[in-house]
C-alpha cells in the first residue's frame, strides 16, 4: 500500500464532501420537478387495483413448479415441436425453448454419449430442420444404459440471468416465472451467458433473448404449458406448488426429486426424477 | 477554490440534475411497481393467444371419435399431438390427417435404446413389411380388437346350434372335405368377427350369408365358444399340390399376424395351422381377386402367384395345430 501525505487526503475528503452535497441538492431539485404533474412519461394505462396481471388471474395466489420424470420420457420430441408452434420459436434445429437430451452408455466405454435433436445425425433422420426425431443410431450398438432427459428453463428462485440484465428486461414474477420483456431487451446477451443451464437463446430476427415462459399465456388462463399438454407419456408435470394436491406438489412429495446444478445457488424450480450424475 | 475545480463541479451538478430529471420522464410508470422491471409487460405476455386448444375443444363436435379415443390405449395422446394445433379450425379449414403413419407412429413406437420398457415398441423393418400402421391399427384406439378378444359364449348352447353346421364343417368341427374350413380349435374372437361380418353383410358367401343372417349375437358368441374349445386335428397327410418348404419361406411375411406356424398371433386373426389346403387356396385367391374384402389381406394377396398360394397352403396345412407359435 502506498502512503499518501495528510494534506492530499484532507483535500480529497473535502472535495468529496462538497460533491456529495451538490449531488444531494441536484437530486432534491429533480425530485421537486418530477413531482410536477405531467413531467413523467404517462405512456401506459394505470393499473386498476383489480387482480394482476389479468382480471381473471391473481399472481399472488400461485407459485408454479415443473416436474420432469425422465424414467417415462420416450424421446418422441412432440414437446419440442409443440413449444415451437405455440410460442413462434424460429423454425430451425438450433434455437429452442425446450429440448430433449439422450444419454447413452456403451459397454466398455467410460464416456457417456450425449445428443439432442440438433445433432446432425438426428436432423438427417427427421428429414427437415422443422420437424424433430431421434435417429435410431444405437440400434446395433451394445448399449449398457440409455435414457432421455427433457430440459427447459428452470425458472430459478435466484436467477443469475435476471441479476445480470442491465435494463430490467428480464425478471421473476410474483408467481415464480422468469419472463423477458422483449420491448426492453437490448440484445446484449449477458443473460444467455449467465444462465448455467443454457436455457436461453438469442433470436437474431427480433434482436432479443428468448426462453421458456412455462407458457405464461396458457397457465394464466388455466391451461397447461403446451409441452405438458402434448406429452403422450406424462413425463412432464406442471402445477401450483401452493396447492398441496396439485400434480407438481404430489410429484415432489411422492418422489425423491433433485434439481440441476444446485451448487450454483440459482435454486431451480424444475424438479427431476430418474437422472444420472452426468445430467446437469 | 481553483477555477477549474469549480467548473468541474458545475458540470457534474448539471449532468446529475439532467439525469435526475430525465429518469422519471423516461421511465415508464409501471417500471418500479413490483421491482426493477416494467410491470405492464406481464399482462402483455399473458395476453398472447394459446395455439394448442386441448381435447376439450375437439370434444365439442367430434363426440364419436372422443368415445373411441378415450376408451383406448391412446387416451394419453391428445388430438393435437398427431393433428397439430386446433387454433383456427374449423373456420380456416381442416386439420391434417397424417398420411405417413409409419413415420408418425415410429416417433414413439420404434424400438430404441433409452425408451422405457413400458412403452410398446416395434422393430420397424420386421413388424409390418412396409405396410402403413393404419392398415391393422386404428390410430384412435390402436390395440387390435381389444374389445373383440373377450368371448363369453356358452359352449353347450353353441353345440346345439352347431348341429346345423355339421354337414359342411363336421360334427367335431373337422371339415370332411377340402373346400370348407375346419373350425375346431379356431380362435373364438376371430369366429365372432367373421360370423358377425357374414351377418352384417361386410363379408358375403352364397351359403354362409343366409345362414349367418339367422344367427343372433348370442348364437354367434355361443358357436364361437363351442368351436374354439373343440380339439383340432393336425395334418392327416392329405397332400396338396404345393411345396411346403417354399411355403415356409413365404410364410415369414404372415408371421406377424398369424404366428410363425399359423397358430399364434393375435386372436382377432384366424389360426391357419392344419387348415384344409383347398380352403386356404380358395380364400387367398378370393382375397387376391377382391371377392373377399380385407384391407390387410388384399395388400398381402395381391403379390402372390398361383404357385405361391399353393405353397403357402401346403405349408400351413402341414403344421401342428396344437402349437402356440
Amino acid at each position: 500500500m502506498t502512503k499518501e501525505s495528510k494534506p492530499t487526503l484532507a483535500a480529497r475528503r473535502a472535495f468529496l464532501t462538497k460533491l456529495g452535497g451538490a449531488a444531494t441538492c441536484a437530486a432534491a431539485g429533480a425530485a421537486a420537478l418530477a413531482a410536477i404533474p405531467g413531467a413523467s412519461a404517462k405512456t401506459e394505462p394505470a393499473a386498476d387495483g383489480a387482480a394482476f396481471p389479468t382480471k381473471d388471474y391473481d399472481w399472488t395466489k400461485h407459485q408454479w413448479g415443473f416436474g420432469v420424470d425422465a424414467t417415462k420420457c420416450i424421446g418422441c420430441l412432440r414437446c419440442v415441436e409443440a413449444c415451437k408452434r405455440e410460442n413462434d420459436v424460429p423454425a430451425n434445429a438450433h434455437q429452442f425453448r425446450t429440448w430433449v437430451e439422450r444419454y447413452v452408455h456403451l459397454e466398455g466405454d467410460d464416456e457417456v454419449h450425449i445428443d439432442s435433436q440438433q445433432d446432425p445425425v438426428n436432423i438427417e433422420a427427421s428429414g427437415s430442420e422443422k420437424t424433430f426425431r431421434f435417429a435410431n443410431r444405437y440400434k446395433d450398438a451394445k448399449v449398457y444404459k440409455a435414457f432421455f432427459v427433457p430440459k427447459l428453463c428452470n425458472h430459478c428462485t435466484h436467477p443469475a440471468c435476471v441479476q445480470v440484465c442491465p435494463t430490467g428486461a428480464t425478471y421473476r414474477t410474483e408467481d415464480g416465472v422468469v419472463l423477458i420483456d422483449h420491448g426492453y431487451c437490448i440484445g446484449c446477451r449477458y443473460c444467455v451467458q449467465a444462465c448455467p443451464y443454457g436455457a436461453r437463446y438469442f433470436n437474431e430476427e427480433q434482436g432479443v433473448s428468448d426462453k421458456c415462459t412455462w407458457c405464461y399465456h396458457r397457465i394464466t388462463k388455466g391451461l397447461q404449458p403446451a409441452c405438458v399438454e402434448v406429452c403422450p407419456v406424462g413425463a412432464r408435470i406442471f402445477g401450483d406448488q401452493r396447492d398441496k394436491e396439485s400434480p407438481i406438489s404430489l410429484f415432489i412429495r411422492n418422489n425423491r426429486v433433485q434439481v440441476l446444478r444446485p451448487e450454483t445457488g440459482n435454486a431451480p424450480n424444475v424438479f427431476y426424477v430418474g437422472i444420472d450424475k452426468e445430467v446437469n | 477554490m481553483p477555477k477549474h475545480i469549480v467548473r468541474l463541479i458545475l458540470i457534474l451538478v448539471a449532468v446529475l440534475a439532467v439525469a435526475a430529471i430525465a429518469k422519471p420522464i423516461l421511465t415508464v410508470d409501471s417500471f418500479y411497481r413490483f421491482g426493477h422491471y416494467r410491470a405492464n409487460s406481464v399482462p402483455e405476455i399473458a395476453a398472447q393467444e394459446p395455439v394448442y386448444q386441448t381435447p376439450r375443444y375437439c370434444y365439442g363436435c367430434h363426440t364419436e371419435r372422443r368415445a373411441q379415443w378415450s376408451a383406448g390405449s391412446h387416451k394419453t395422446v391428445t388430438c393435437e399431438v398427431c393433428h397439430g394445433p386446433a387454433t383456427g379450425h374449423p373456420q380456416s379449414g381442416k386439420l391434417p390427417i397424417p398420411t405417413d403413419a409409419v413415420k408418425l407412429c415410429t416417433l414413439c413406437h420404434e424400438a430404441m435404446p433409452g425408451r422405457p420398457k413400458s412403452q410398446p415398441q416395434i422393430q420397424v423393418a420386421e413388424h409390418s413389411g412396409g405396410q402403413q400402421c393404419t392398415v391393422c391399427h386404428n390410430p384412435h384406439s390402436p390395440k387390435i380388437s381389444s374389445a373383440a378378444t373377450k368371448v363369453s359364449g356358452d359352449a353347450a348352447a353353441g353345440k346345439q346350434r352347431a348341429a346345423a353346421c355339421a354337414s359342411c364343417h363336421g360334427a367335431a368341427g373337422i371339415s370332411p372335405n377340402e373346400s370348407w374350413p375346419s373350425l375346431a380349435g379356431q380362435s373364438a374372437p376371430y369366429l365372432v368377427r367373421i360370423l358377425s361380418a357374414y351377418k352384417s353383410g361386410d363379408q358375403t358367401d352364397p351359403i354362409m350369408t343366409p345362414l349367418a343372417k339367422e344367427l343372433s349375437a348370442t348364437d354367434i358368441q355361443n358357436l364361437a365358444a363351442f368351436y374354439a374349445r373343440l380339439s383340432c386335428k393336425s395334418a392327416d397327410g392329405s397332400k396338396s399340390g404345393g411345396d411346403a418348404a417354399a411355403g415356409k419361406a413365404l410364410a415369414k411375411n404372415c408371421a406377424a399376424c398369424h404366428g410363425e406356424t399359423g397358430s399364434g398371433g393375435n386372436p382377432a386373426w384366424p389360426k391357419l395351422a392344419a387348415q384344409k389346403p383347398g380352403y386356404l387356396v380358395n380364400v387367398l385367391k378370393a382375397f387376391r381377386a377382391g371377392l373377399r374384402k380385407d384391407p390387410m389381406m388384399a395388400g398381402v394377396a395381391r403379390g402372390l402367384s398361383d404357385t405361391d398360394i399353393a405353397n403357402l397352403a401346403a405349408f400351413y396345412a402341414a403344421q401342428n395345430c396344437q402349437s402356440t407359435k
